[in-house]
């Protein structure tokens, strides 16, 4: 993109509605380019602006301490829960990953015991998640946090293509994010199309990489596992497995459930 | 510590952030006395409920430390910093929930025209923000509301409208380049 296009796009940019792909491009863009990079900061102020004339709203009486609470819980988390809870989500990888044979069978509708089959399936996926609130039950985060903050969805095929999936993300401001991802199905022969890569977006069109699958077994299954130690997950619930050629062949939402 | 009144200098407002990634409480309490109501009043505004209003609230401060070693004074205002991630994360709910909570009608005076007499200190932000958008017209106001809060995309406006896309884009650079202005004339200390 030409400084002249990418200024096009900056008041968009600026109030947060530029597509997802312009704003890729257009976020290239700005890393090495100041001029438009100043541009775009001052348009950001403009926006902002929007935002700071609206009527004053009464804040709640105990908001403030919670945020104080998250802060200093986040800054303060001790690091050894936090190897703790790395060790225990591998372990809840591998937990699901096994829950995951049947599933996945499911997904490709390769067998006929359909209901039999996702009710097992069911019942794996809900002792693995059982057994991870369990383990990363810590009386620093309340249940209901962990509850809101683990994501499960499931992918399907886009368009006629084959398999299936599930994605699971944990987010929590006191722990690493982390991001599992298991699909099925795919054809394991056609491997022109490895490696797959996982991706998560946002709403505002980030896209961050969950990792990539070199090799499908037999029956077209892998898994993919990411720690984000520098990122945070919160608002990247569009889950895609895109193959070596760029094409989308799994989609889900993460947090929209199995 | 308490906060100071008044606008911060670049390098207190770096140095607040600093203090914020250490985990240190005052400067989250300060953070939060400067930045809570708009980014609260955001949340409000664009989500619709007090609940929801308040998870952004708490999930804007949690990021705002997380990405806290990514601020640079030097590059922008921490207010403008903060309410791009209060933003982004609305517009990024907006879109999850869409038809939800989402809004469909945007009136006119939700951005107001006069600052109200007897607001404190700390809403000076606002009274600045007002006098910067009494420049533009309605029909102005109305679109950067519609794309602002509404989380609407030119295209979305255009075809809403039945006008061509390119007139929105004009008009929304427009509007921001006249704010823009208005910002330059009342820069920070």
């Amino acid at each position: 993109m030409t400084c002249l296009e990418v200024r096009e796009l900056l008041p968009e940019l600026a109030v947060g509605v530029l597509p997802a792909r312009d704003r890729e491009e257009v976020e290239r863009h700005l890393r090495w380019c100041a001029g438009c990079r100043k541009e775009a900061g001052e348009l950001g102020d403009a926006a902002a602006t929007v935002a700071f004339a609206l009527p004053p709203a009464d804040l709640p009486d105990a908001l403030r301490e919670r945020v104080v609470r998250d802060v200093k819980g986040a800054a303060g988390a001790p690091r050894k829960p936090r190897r703790a809870r790395a060790a225990a989500a591998s372990a809840l990888a591998a937990a699901i990953a096994l829950g995951s044979l049947g599933w996945g069978a499911v997904m490709a509708d390769r067998a006929g015991e359909f209901e039999q089959r996702a009710a097992e399936a069911n019942r794996q996926r809900t002792q693995a998640l059982e057994a991870f609130q369990t383990i990363l039950a810590n009386p620093l985060v309340p249940e209901e946090d962990l509850n809101r903050q683990t994501r499960l969805g499931r992918l399907t095929p886009t368009e006629d293509g084959l398999g299936g999936g599930m994605a699971l993300q944990l987010l929590s401001p006191r722990i690493l994010d982390f991001s599992l991802v298991i699909v099925n199905g795919l054809d394991p022969r056609d491997t022109d199309r490895l490696p797959y890569r996982v991706e998560f977006e946002n709403g505002a069109g980030e896209v961050v990489r969950g990792g990539h699958i070199d090799e499908l077994d037999a029956e077209g299954h892998a898994e993919v596992f990411r720690q984000f130690a520098n990122r945070d997950l919160t608002g990247y619930t569009l889950v895609r497995v895109v193959d070596g050629d760029g094409v989308v062949v799994l989609e889900g939402r993460a947090g929209a459930g199995i | 510590m308490t906060d100071p009144p008044g606008p911060l200098t670049p390098e207190a407002e770096q140095e607040l952030m600093r203090r914020l990634i250490s985990g240190d409480e005052d400067a989250a309490r300060a953070l939060y006395g400067r930045f809570g109501r708009p980014v609260y009043g955001l949340g409000l505004r664009m989500l619709g409920s007090a609940g929801a209003a308040e998870e952004l609230t708490q999930d804007v401060f949690l990021a705002a430390w997380r990405k806290g070693g990514r601020y640079d004074a030097a590059r922008g205002r921490l207010s403008t910093w903060l309410m791009a991630i209060a933003h982004n994360l609305a517009v990024d709910r907006l879109r999850r929930e869409t038809g939800v909570t989402r809004p469909h009608l945007v009136l006119v005076d939700e951005v107001p025209e006069l600052p109200t007499p007897g607001e404190d200190e700390p809403l000076m932000e606002r009274d600045a923000a007002i006098r910067a958008l009494a420049c533009l017209s309605i029909a102005e106001k109305q679109l950067l509301a519609r794309a602002y809060f509404g989380g609407l995309t030119a295209r979305e406006i255009a075809e809403a409208d039945g006008i061509p896309l390119g007139t929105v884009k004009t008009r929304l650079r427009t509007a921001l380049i006249k704010v823009r202005r208005a910002n330059h004339d009342k820069e920070r200390p």
